[in-house]
């Protein structure tokens, strides 16, 4: 189960940000902004040249005392974040992983609808939905 | 086996031990070499289980032999029991070798064969002298006795060695085998020992669920492993052992604290009363240790193991996961400690780390562990502010007595762990922070700077920043506001940059907060309207900070000026006027706008500043908007980074044109520091679009304002910033790009000199239009517009005053963009068509030319008709006038020479229509005796436009020249002879007779041949025989007379036959008074019109058909 999803753009601003408990949203912000820094550490010049290309999963990002930071980035640079608490042991790397995939596929139908204007933060109910059901993994 | 660890030394001796019988005192007095010397050279360890070789470096400890020491058959834990057993003997004598060693070889094998060892060895040490090199080399030595006697299969356990007390190249390779003999056999004993150890750990790990299990005692068993591996040399693999213990003992951590067979665990599970700081280097695990006392000292050897393998930044990576693990497995085993306990357990490990890395600080690992230090850092940092909250320490705080006795305990639960006055431990720095507010202070400033260095360093900037944001509120706490909004606005930046406008929000109301305890009103101001704007924060707080940037406002002094960011929004920019503009014309723009303001705000002024576009200082890169509207679409500020970049073809040929490279290549400027963003530039605003009506409301949400400004400057504009004032408060928005441009013009004033549609006469005064244009401004008055005339030509304005060639008059009062119409008076004379008109006007110095086309009125023609001697002159007159026009009086003068009018309509007037033609005819009275070849003539008539207008003269001259007749000609065509009527196709004959008129021959000798010719139309006649001849008049009024044959083609009243007669000059008759120049050939000349009289014009003969025809 995850606390927080967010999905940040290729500028590095957010498009979609969603926290279970909405009082730590604000929390999960500096976290997952902070988390931008690996993430193009980790896109950076030749640090991807040898592993497979085709990985978007880049991992744990980092690690709090109560939260872990996941990070997938997409080959259009679109990154998602997930924040699992960190007493949760039941998430392992497999899991996440598969969310990440659950959540860039629901991201993919998303932006495919013609009403959403690529860019653009993305508002859609549903899709808040949806990605609430990966996170608690109803899904 | 019972839990507790021989402890020698700081490091526990895993080295084997090796038993020495036999002479002792051969032994020891190499004893040293030895130890020394084995660990010097590698060995190659070959292991079972597919593992590679490693070359290890071995070690001994040597023990004096003890039977009892020996270890039992079965025993797992060799490594701790005598492994190798060496017998000394310098006995070189065989016979004493008979006699007593053999025996005590004997003896002391089948100690070792009885415990089922067999890993000895039997040393033979030789003393070379000089007398021993004399005699002879004895059959047997002692060595092969020995060989022989014990190990005849086995001659690797016996060996000699000479003495190597004794300085000679023959003893140093006897030593180097015998220590190399040593090290293989001992580590194969070794490797057994090591073996039968690693059987014994994994069978101990597959019985840890069972009941009675312990950790404890599991841990010292792989430790042990991991100690033997570390003596080898083998410090990863040691680490391997230490990392599977780590790994176990979270494992059980984790799934085992709800099960019942892990028992052990709750050991553990017992309140924390120590905290001693982590300690990296030799330590040793104490008898029944914490969680944490475990816990610091596993990572203690994993981070030894790993700094042996000069891994120092993996020992920083795997610190922070070593601290969440520890915080968590307290947490999970419901370890209760004193409240701060922990955190000075972790702020403390944590710098211990961050020492040793700064101890093993090499140019080059910098890099890499920097990448782990810089949260390091961070978390020690929010360590000792958890810390200083705790106790009070925090600036601002006072420490009550709970809080100091807090202090108290915690220094007491961290024990004592100096470090040396240069490099004080981490405890003691602990100790000292707690100790004072201000040694506090000191401490986290220094290592949140610290761990802001790093993170800029290793370009984690965001992070940076996060950590700027705790150091904004630690000084806050502090008073220290500016450096405090620094940090905060180095965050708001970043943030910004990164467009997470909640985050950036966030800041902007702690730099509010900020601001106001500062009382630092400006920009207290800048920061509310920030906030009140800010769509992300909640209501009641933008109404907050609108209340108090409202308040506020009034005590500003000073303009502030506000970048618009996301406080106003623009909508669109539409320029309503056109994009050329006339110059004093109105400039419209509407401008859609979106408050973010959660209330209405009064602008005192709203306005958009008009920018020069200079072609100079025009960049190429400056985009102009193609329509005159600007929506939100292009106003959108687009990221340089995320363009598409310009790709371009990129060929190198070589000299020969051949093609020696092709790229792509990429003009990519637009790369620049984003963070160096230069303050809003304030647009000059001297000119600018105005609100009419002011103050203007703008509300939350979209407003449409619309501006105006009167276009007094020419030249090209586009439009710069929008700015809005509220009092003092001057929101600025960027500069509008893709620039929307317009242009004012001027528009010089012109005149005109127009005709009227009909043609221009001469000799007609006429009217004709001067028209002066005014364009975008006025012109003085008084300044004169000058008309020059060509000759002939006059002209003037003023009605009712003389027309002249040259005049002058004033513009006069104008207004813009009308047109005055002058009535120009102008006449031309008869005597030049072209005429041309100069006009200079005061605004410009070039002249305006003019050329005027003018007709007569009137064209007149003449002709003159001949009867016999009888002249006649018909003058005809066409109207070129588009009016009518009267004419009367028409005269002619023919000089001296009378003449009479023939009609009556000379007199009387006339009107004569555009274009139709009126003949006058005057017959000459000629008089014979006066006779001059040419008459001058004049015919005038006079003519009017109409009644009223008074009468013009109009003149026409011609010449009249030979005009006298000189010969008459007649014809007529007769039936030839027999016949009765000319029948077509029956040749006729033409008579055709010229008479001279006589009068004239005498004047006129030249004449005297004259050719005739008779041009028949060939259709009805045909011409038979000759058609042409000469005729000479020699003789006075003799008429001449030719017939000539002609015969009708067609019958009916047919007109005879054209004849025409010309003058005919012979060839010999030449200018005979230039004989060289003799014209051979004869010379026709025709006469002029009235020269000749036909009479048969208009003659006709009646031709009958032919008879033949028909019947």
């Amino acid at each position: 189960m995850a606390v927080c999803v967010a999905i940040i753009g290729k500028d590095n601003s957010p498009k979609f940000f969603t926290a279970l408990n909405p009082d730590e949203e604000l929390n999960y912000q500096y976290k997952v902004l902070s988390s931008l820094d690996i993430v193009e550490e980790k896109l950076g010049v030749g640090a991807k040249s040898g592993s497979d290309l085709r990985e978007l999963y880049l991992g744990m990002l980092y690690s709090l005392e109560t939260h872990k930071i996941y990070g997938y980035v997409t080959n259009t640079k679109i990154k998602f974040i997930i924040i699992v608490d960190s007493t949760n042991m039941a998430l392992r790397d497999n899991e996440i992983r598969s969310m990440f995939r659950k959540i860039h596929s629901e991201y993919a139908d998303t932006v495919c609808n013609p009403f959403y204007i690529p860019g653009e933060p993305i508002s859609s109910k549903p899709f808040d939905v949806n990605i609430k059901n990966i996170m608690t993994g109803t899904v | 086996m019972n839990g507790t660890l021989i402890e020698d030394g700081p490091i526990v001796d895993r080295r084997p031990i090796v038993t020495c019988a036999g002479e002792l005192e051969v032994f020891s007095a190499i004893e040293d070499n030895l130890v020394q010397a084995l660990p010097q050279d590698s060995c190659d360890w070959r292991r079972s289980l597919g593992r590679p070789i490693r070359s290890v470096h071995i070690g001994a400890t040597f023990a004096p032999f003890s039977p009892a020491a020996l270890p039992k058959a079965s025993q797992w834990d060799l490594i701790r029991q005598p492994l190798f057993h060496i017998y000394w003997t310098e006995c070189t004598d065989v016979d004493v070798y008979k006699t007593s060693v053999r025996e005590d070889i004997d003896n002391w094998l089948k100690e070792l064969i009885a415990k089922d060892i067999h890993d000895w060895l039997v040393v033979v040490v030789e003393n070379y002298d000089g007398k021993r090199a004399n005699k002879l080399l004895p059959r047997t030595t002692v060595l092969d006795k020995i060989r022989a006697d014990f190990a005849p299969k086995q001659g690797d356990r016996c060996i000699s060695v000479i003495n190597p007390g004794k300085v000679e190249s023959r003893s140093a390779d006897s030593w180097r085998g015998l220590v190399s003999r040593i090290r293989h056999l001992l580590l194969i004993s070794y490797a057994r020992a090591v073996a039968r150890l690693e059987d014994h750990v994994r069978q101990q790990r597959e019985r840890r669920n069972e009941i009675g299990w312990d950790f404890m005692q599991y841990f010292q068993l792989q430790e042990e492993l991991a100690q033997v591996l570390e003596m080898l040399g083998l410090n990863d693999e040691a680490l391997v052992q230490y990392d599977e213990l780590d790994a176990l003992f979270s494992q059980f951590v984790v799934n085992g604290i709800t099960s019942e067979c892990v028992n052990w665990l709750h050991k553990f599970q017992k309140p924390l009363e120590k905290w001693h700081g982590l300690k990296l280097g030799p330590s040793k695990l104490s008898n029944n240790p914490s969680i944490l006392e475990l816990r610091a000292y596993l990572f203690a050897k994993q981070a030894h193991m790993l700094l042996l393998t000069d891994k120092v930044w993996e020992m920083a990576a795997r610190c922070l996961p070593f601290l969440h693990t520890c915080t968590r497995e307290l947490a999970i085993l419901e370890i209760s400690a004193p409240p701060g306990a922990v955190a000075c357990w972790l702020f403390l490990a944590s710098m211990e780390v961050l020492q040793t890395c700064d101890k093993f600080n090499h140019a080059d690992e910098v890099e890499n562990y920097s990448l782990h230090t810089a949260s390091l850092w961070e978390y020690s940092s929010q360590k000792i502010r958890s810390l200083g909250e705790l106790c009070g320490l925090l600036p601002g705080d006072v420490p009550n007595s709970q809080q100091l006795h807090t202090v108290v305990l915690l220094s007491a639960g961290m024990g004592d762990n100096p470090g040396t006055p240069n490099r004080p431990s981490p405890t003691d720095k602990l100790k000292e922070a707690l100790c004072s507010q201000d040694a506090f202070n000191k401490t986290y400033l220094e290592l949140a700077e610290l761990a802001m260095g790093t993170y800029k360093h290793i370009g984690r900037l965001r992070s940076a920043r996060l950590v700027g944001r705790e150091v904004a509120s630690f000084y806050m706490l502090l008073g220290e506001t500016q450096k405090a909004a620094a940090f905060l606005g180095d965050a708001l930046r970043t943030f910004e940059q990164d467009g997470w406008h909640e985050l950036a929000a966030q800041t902007q109301i702690e730099l509010a907060e900020c601001f106001k305890k500062a009382k630092d009103v400006r920009k207290l101001v800048g920061a509310s309207a920030f906030v009140s704007a800010a769509l992300e924060i909640d209501t009641l707080i933008r109404w907050t900070y609108f209340d108090e940037m409202s308040k506020c406002l009034d005590s500003l002094d000073k303009p502030l000026v506000v970048p618009f960011n996301d406080i106003i929004k623009i909508v669109s920019v539409c320029l309503n006027s056109d994009s050329v503009i006339m110059q004093d014309s109105m400039i419209n723009v509407e401008l859609v706008i979106e408050s973010n303001f959660p209330r209405e705000i009064v602008s005192t002024n709203l306005v958009v500043s008009l920018e020069v576009d200079n072609k100079e200082n025009k960049k190429s890169n400056e985009k102009y908007c193609s329509s005159r509207i600007l929506t939100g679409k292009d106003l959108k500020q687009r990221d340089p980074m995320l363009q598409r970049l310009r790709i371009k073809r990129n060929l190198d040929y070589k000299q020969d044109k051949q093609l020696a490279t092709a790229g792509i290549a990429s003009k990519y400027t637009e790369l620049k520091r984003k963070d160096s963003a230069a303050p809003p530039v304030q647009a000059d605003f001297s000119y600018c679009l105005e609100v009419p009506d002011l103050p203007l409301l703008i509300t939350p949400g979209l407003n449409v304002i619309r501006l105006k400004k009167q276009a007094n400057k020419i030249g090209k504009f586009y439009l710069g910033q929008v700015a809005i004032h509220v009092k003092n408060l001057h929101l600025i928005s960027s500069m509008l790009t893709p620039r929307l441009a317009l242009e004012i013009r001027e528009e010089s004033p012109s005149l005109k000199l127009y005709k009227r549609t009909a043609p221009l006469l001469s000799g007609i005064e006429q009217i004709m239009n001067l028209i002066l244009t005014i364009g975008s401004y006025i012109i003085e008055p008084k300044s004169k517009i000058k008309l020059t005339a060509s000759p002939g030509l006059t002209l003037q304005v003023i009605p009712d005053e003389p027309l002249v060639s040259a005049l002058e008059f004033e513009v006069g009062e104008n207004i813009r963009f009308t047109s005055t119409r002058t009535r120009l008076r102008i006449l031309a004379d008869m005597l030049s068509k072209d005429h041309q008109v100069t006009i200079h006007c005061p605004w410009t110095t070039k002249p305006i030319l003019v050329p005027l086309n003018f007709t007569p009125p009137l064209t007149a023609g003449w002709r003159l008709h001949t009867v016999l001697h009888r002249k006649f002159v018909q003058v005809s007159v066409v109207g070129q006038c588009e009016s009518d026009l009267i004419i009367d009086q028409a005269v002619l003068k023919t000089g001296n020479m009378p003449c009479s009018a023939m009609g009556k309509k000379h007199e009387s007037s006339q009107i004569i229509s555009n274009g139709s033609m009126f003949f006058y005819m005057w017959e000459l009275v000629l008089d014979s005796d006066e006779v001059s070849s040419t008459i001058k003539t004049e015919f005038s008539v006079r003519y009017k436009l109409d009644e009223k207008d008074e009468d013009k003269l109009y003149q026409y001259f011609f010449d009249i020249s030979d005009y006298q007749t000189l010969y008459i000609l007649d014809a007529n065509v007769e039936p030839a002879k027999g016949s009765e009527f000319c029948r077509v196709g029956i040749v006729c004959h033409l008579n055709l007779s010229m008479k001279s008129a006589s009068q004239m021959l005498r004047t006129n000798n030249n004449v005297k041949s004259v050719m005739y010719e008779v041009l028949a139309e060939q259709s009805v006649w045909a011409v038979c025989g000759r058609t042409a001849g000469v005729v000479c008049f020699d003789s006075e009024d003799e008429p001449q007379t030719v017939v000539l044959d002609v015969m009708p083609l067609t019958s009916g009243y047919l007109p005879l036959p054209l004849v025409r007669i010309s003058k005919y000059i012979p060839a010999e008759s030449g200018n005979s008074e230039k004989p060289n120049k003799v014209d051979t050939h004869p010379r026709l000349e025709p006469f002029s019109a009235g020269q000749v009289y036909n009479k048969s014009k208009g003659k006709q003969v009646h031709v009958i058909a032919a008879i033949t025809e028909g019947y």
